[in-house]
């Protein structure tokens, strides 16, 4: 064999790997799906324990370690994050909109959190006031953190730290939409509406 | 060669797998410059409407740019620190100036806000965010240190904290400091939570 057929041969052998593992992995995932599914349906009509907050009323301060905890999937359901600021106009401004999408799509599997930046001093004060004017249902927390530099790496490698920044998780967990700055509500709203659209989250809806 | 054939075949396939697990992210503001690109000459008015070139304003070791705001907070809590760094690198040779992005604060705004809060750099103002867009600027306060030849050498946030109280590492410093004792850079980028800054519709 020449060397320009030998590395041919090679080129080939990687090609035919690779080719067949990408394949492999989109019929394990199509063939797993069902069944995420079925589970998915169970768990949604039980309740849902995973609330450490009572939803709107104040926030838990939470430090990066728990964020981080926050964030992972169990394969449920999808998840949608916002990092807002009370000192943050954009995200004020945004906030009755999510607040919306929240009582839309909590029936229909969508889990919302919304995390905090404001100072751990004002917990008591001008964010639990907030959230009584906007009538939050979501569960919110206050990351109290000294370096925000890993907190913010963390979530995503192009995020700045600039306020508002929105993610959509699917139910493994994986980034399907982001926005930084203020959210194109429609936008928002056909992204979510692709992760709980299918018949057997809207059964789930129509069940609740 | 009829294997060619097959191997496009190969690729081609191999290429459709991929995008169809791609996704759809929004992404409409440009990545910044990586740490090293040379910054090109640009050219905007401040407060009271007289052109500046970067290389106009530039000291002799160096030039910090960075983006503020006239409302956020967050860049408010760094006027202080701003000035002291403009008053402390003037006499080492580097100079600090401001750039205003927001679509949403007209350049009297900025000129008041500046004189109200006793800020004695030069702010720019970035309308239609054209330089915003070039260093791939997100937020308010976010600084670049150029070198003398307009290298950027540190990008992100002045230091760890918005209370002086938790300040505890200052990244914009220190690559001053190192580059004026001809050192190299140990962080070159730190991120930190600030206000988005507002681009034109």
């Amino acid at each position: 064999m020449t060397y320009a057929k030998a590395k041919l041969a090679r080129f080939l052998v990687l090609g035919v790997v690779a080719c067949v593992s990408s394949f492999l992995l989109t019929f394990a995932a199509a063939a797993q799906s069902p069944t995420t599914r079925t589970a998915r349906a169970r768990t949604a009509r039980t309740p849902r324990v995973n609330h450490a907050v009572k939803s709107g009323a104040r926030a838990r301060a939470i430090n990066a370690e728990e964020m981080q905890a926050l964030l992972k999937r169990d394969g449920n359901h999808p998840l949608l994050v916002n990092y807002w600021a009370t000192w943050c106009d954009p995200c004020r401004d945004e906030f009755p909109d999510l607040v919306k999408i929240d009582k839309q799509y909590r029936a229909k599997g969508l889990d919302f959190i919304a995390i905090t930046l404001d100072d751990l001093a004002d917990i008591n004060t001008a964010v639990p006031k907030f959230l009584r004017e906007m009538k939050a249902t979501m569960p919110v927390y206050l990351l109290n953190v000294a370096d925000p530099e890993p907190a913010i790496n963390s979530v995503d490698r192009e995020w700045s730290g600039a306020l508002p920044a929105t993610f959509l998780y699917n139910n493994k967990g994986e980034v399907v939409y982001k926005h930084f700055g203020r959210i194109k509500v429609d936008e928002l709203r056909a992204a979510v509406e692709k992760l709980v659209g299918s018949e057997e989250q809207k059964a789930v809806g129509r069940r609740q | 060669m009829k294997k060619l054939p097959v191997i496009s075949l190969l690729i081609a396939l191999v290429a459709i797998a991929i995008a169809g697990n791609a996704r759809t992210f929004t992404a409409d503001i440009p990545a910044p410059p990586a740490i090293g690109a040379t910054i090109v000459d640009f050219t905007l008015p401040d407060v009271d409407g007289k052109d500046h070139s970067l290389n106009s304003l530039k000291g002799k070791n160096g030039t910090v740019l960075i983006f503020v705001a006239v409302q956020c907070p967050i860049s408010n809590a760094y006027n202080e620190r701003m000035e002291k760094l403009g008053q402390d690198y003037k006499a080492r040779g580097i100079s600090v100036v401001g750039i205003n992005a927001n679509s949403t604060e007209a350049t009297a705004a900025v000129k008041a806000h500046a004189a109200e809060k006793h800020l004695t750099f030069p702010i720019l103002k970035d309308n239609g965010n054209k330089i915003a867009d070039a260093l791939g600027a997100t937020r308010t306060p976010e600084a670049y240190f150029l070198d003398a030849n307009n290298k950027l050498i540190y990008h992100g946030r002045i230091d760890n904290s918005r209370d002086p109280s938790r300040v505890v590492s200052s990244e914009l410093r220190d690559a001053l400091e190192a580059t004026l004792s001809g050192k190299p850079v140990a962080k070159t980028t730190a991120d930190a939570f600030g206000c988005s800054i507002k681009r034109a519709e």
